[in-house]
């Protein structure tokens, strides 16, 4: 009795403290907001020695391993840009939101970072999902969203910088590579969602206009762990490469279960637009070994800039991490913030915006010269292909010889054209 | 046992008070109805809007879990079909009723039948309380005619939500897949940013007249014979079965009426939100909603509201800046604190074992023994 009581005590001092100093967190920022809510949001930011800028990744949920790679580059390049003296004189100051892989969360934390901390320019998101849930939000307060994935295209927002690839300057430069290899039976896989469906609806025009046939065309589950079915899909329709877009834990299992029936890129050939060096360490270089992927940069490419970017994300996060091409673009894209913002000698959005729009900001990144287009806010990158080699890294063995322009709607492809796949809204 | 207004013991401060509850419920609403109009920023607004909305969705939960003992892990699916009835409508007349761009990259090239009905305004506001009502209907009236109850009717709310959460995902031409339906305007106009901040007060004090409604007709119902015998079934199914009363038929209607209340309740969501994703069907959020009545304490209606706000309060101020990586501890601890000492959450904190505490502090030994028994 005496023991079960003693504990009843204990359990209500230390409940009611941990409820009470959570209670004050929240007053205690609500207060705050309050009072800054005096000052407009640009006036906060352009005060004092510094000036803030918001990272909205997840944190926490699925998305986080995939996005801690994106944040920490994202402090690397902060970092490096504090140390050389900062931003028109100022130090730049990151507010770190958690988006919980849940996008009406990034909706919330992109609001908050904005209204509440008086943020205009933010740093982040990775899916599709969450950088649609956040658009408008940017949109309707007028502030600047960098966005560092490759994507399905399809969109231009004037309050995005979309530092990732469209799809013109990862997916149909790597079917034109294949289609110039002579392969000529292609066999389309993803996952359920947006981006393997938009990416097969352009590679399906694409190919057909190229008079070859898609032998087959098949979508996993998001959490699909099973690929025996698809598998015999495959070996069914029998076809020279399979074009994969999986997406997480799907391409560990069909790679491994690929592995098991002995099939290797001898049999099967693939062409991979999510898998980068963080994915191959997962899914293991025996077993991908041969395979090809196309992005727009690899911890292995040969510029003096990746060099550097390497040893100092390796120097600052520890030697057994790889340098990715999403890692790449979250880089280049707070270096290109700095660039605009200094073109504008401001860090009002509008004149950003108008330094952006000029089409001259650029800078000399890890994967080469990337520019931002005035008129769609994607970069123009350069494209290349590569291949896994027995050490786990990604090699070049093509590459466009200039950086490709931007195209995220392909409208200047006349086969994309011709199969309408430019929504009409 | 959670504790209830009804079948309380012996008071503590609240409960002396006949209408303790409802006075600290009418505090809040005072307090919120307020904010709008003193905070300077828009973003915390939206924020309480939505915490409003989940709050409905946490009421609807404690009358099916906290009053008649049906833990439902599939709430979700209610949230999210009002939800998406709204964002349908919403998207529909933010585009002139033309056909949207996911439908397009499917292939899709007439607007689906099933949206068509929510190009009307008030058919909409019709199909979001009766898809979910429908709905509910038809599961309960198998799942409760067949006697499924306890850890087994958990498990199959848990797995209907699935079910939902994959054909969603799975027909992305009809209803935007992963990403959901987005990029559309809040039902009184734009609501972000300074310039729309009438339109957002106006959406923050329609939906706390609709909390207020909600609350109202929960605290009408648990008040009447009919709460009484939802705590009957909830205590002693077999006995309130062969006491004559039709079970399966009180089970359904509390069933059904929970899901409308998580339909309201998505459906005020998406106008804060400015979109819906099928995020919002996973089994986490479900298990999210559960934990919010837990911590505010199950078996009264005032518990899901205040465990409703407190956590998403604490998440959402501690899941940035410095705690930004501690953050899920400090919540976990807090839950798992809840569900070891508190089983009456934080009503039952505050209605028992403070005073418990204050007494045992205070007074001699009898007293002691009284908290003693109160704990076992």
């Amino acid at each position: 009795m005496g023991k079960k009581g003693f504990l009843k005590i204990f359990a209500t001092v230390t409940a009611s403290a941990l409820l009470a100093t959570c209670m004050l967190t929240g007053c205690g920022n609500s207060g705050g907001e309050t009072s800054s809510g005096a000052s407009t949001a640009s006036n906060q930011t352009n005060s004092g020695e510094s000036v803030k800028v918001g990272l909205l990744h997840s944190l926490t949920g699925s998305m986080a391993i995939s996005e801690k790679a994106v944040s920490d580059a994202e402090k690397l390049a902060i970092s490096e840009i504090n140390e050389s003296g900062g931003v028109l004189g100022k130090k730049i100051e990151y507010q770190e939101e958690d988006g919980a892989s849940d996008p009406s969360t990034f909706a919330t934390k992109a609001e908050k970072l904005i209204d509440q901390d008086g943020v205009t320019t933010v740093f982040g998101c990775w899916t599709s999902s969450s950088r649609k849930a956040v658009k408008p939000v940017f949109e309707d307060y007028n502030a600047l969203l960098f966005y560092p994935v490759q994507y399905e295209g399809m969109e231009s927002s004037s309050n995005i910088v979309y530092t990732g690839a469209a799809p013109n300057q990862q997916i149909v430069p790597a079917i034109d590579y294949l289609i110039e290899k002579g392969y000529k039976k292609f066999f389309l896989l993803g996952s359920d969602y947006v981006f393997p469906r938009t990416a097969n609806e352009i590679i399906d025009a694409q190919v057909k206009n190229a008079g070859l046939e898609v032998v087959g065309t098949e979508y996993a589950d998001m959490d699909q762990t099973d690929f025996s079915t698809i598998i015999s899909k495959i070996e069914a329709a029998k076809p020279d490469v399979i074009v994969n877009t999986l997406n997480g834990t799907g391409n560990v299992s069909f790679f491994k279960q690929m592995a098991e029936k002995n099939y290797t890129s001898k049999e099967y050939m693939t062409m991979s637009f999510s898998i980068a060096e963080e994915e191959v360490k997962t899914i293991g270089a025996d077993i991908l070994k041969g395979h090809m992927m196309s992005w727009n940069y690899y911890q292995t490419t040969e510029t003096d800039t990746n060099k550097k970017f390497v040893a100092a994300y390796k120097d600052m996060f520890g030697k057994d991490r790889v340098t990715s091409d999403p890692a790449e673009a979250a880089y280049d894209a707070v270096y290109l913030w700095k660039a605009a913002v200094e073109k504008a000698n401001s860090f009002e959005v509008g004149d950003i915006l108008k330094a952006i729009k000029s089409g001259e900001i650029s800078f000399d990144a890890p994967e080469g010269k990337v520019t931002i287009d005035g008129d769609n806010q994607h970069l123009y990158k350069k494209v290349i292909i590569g291949e896994v080699k027995e050490d786990g890294l990604i090699y070049q063995v093509h590459a466009t010889d200039e950086p490709v322009k931007p195209d995220p709607y392909l409208e200047t492809y006349e086969w994309a054209v011709k199969a309408g796949v430019k929504p009409l809204e | 046992m959670p504790n209830t207004p009804l079948l309380k013991k012996k008071g503590g401060f609240i409960s002396r008070f006949k209408y303790g509850y409802h006075i600290v419920f009418a505090v809040l609403v005072i307090i919120l109805a307020v904010c709008p109009f003193v905070m300077s920023t828009t973003a915390m607004i939206q924020f309480l809007g939505k915490c409003m909305c989940y709050a409905m969705v946490a009421i609807g939960l404690d009358l099916v879990w906290g009053y008649t003992g049906m833990l439902s892990l599939g709430h979700g699916l209610y949230f999210c079909l009002g939800g998406y009835a709204m964002a349908m409508y919403l998207k529909l007349k933010s585009n002139g009723g033309n056909i949207t761009d996911f439908m397009q990259i499917a292939g899709i090239n007439e607007l689906p039948t099933f949206w068509k009905p929510f190009l009307s305004e008030p058919l909409t506001f019709i199909l979001i309380l009766a898809v979910p009502a429908v709905v509910a209907g038809v599961i309960g009236f198998f799942v409760f005619r067949s006697r499924i109850k306890g850890v087994y009717f958990s498990i199959i709310t848990q797995a209907l939500t699935w079910a939902a959460y994959s054909i969603f995902i799975a027909n992305s031409g009809f209803t935007g897949g992963n990403n959901g339906i987005t990029d559309f305007d809040a039902i009184v106009g734009k609501t972000r940013g300074p310039a729309n901040k009438g339109n957002l007060i106006t959406l923050f004090i329609i939906t706390l007249v609709v909390l207020v409604v909600i609350y109202a007709v929960a605290s009408f119902l648990v008040n009447r014979k009919f709460g009484k015998l939802l705590i009957a079934i909830r205590d002693g199914e077999n006995r309130t079965f062969f006491s004559g009363y039709c079970v399966n038929r009180y089970k359904n209607v509390i069933y059904i009426i929970s899901a409308i209340m998580a339909a309201i309740g998505g459906a005020l969501f998406v106008n804060f939100n400015g979109s819906i994703t099928p995020t919002q069907m996973t089994i986490s959020f479900s298990v999210t909603m559960v934990i919010w009545v837990a911590v505010g304490g199950r078996g009264t209606i005032l518990g899901a509201v205040l465990g409703t706000f407190l956590i998403n309060l604490c998440e959402y101020n501690l899941s940035s800046g410095a705690l930004v990586d501690v953050w899920q501890y400090i919540l976990g601890a807090i839950f798992c604190l809840a569900i070891l000492f508190f089983k009456g959450g934080i009503i039952g904190l505050f209605k028992e074992q403070i005073p418990a505490l204050i007494r045992r502090i205070t007074k001699s030994d009898k007293n002691k023994k009284e908290a003693g028994t109160d704990a076992a």
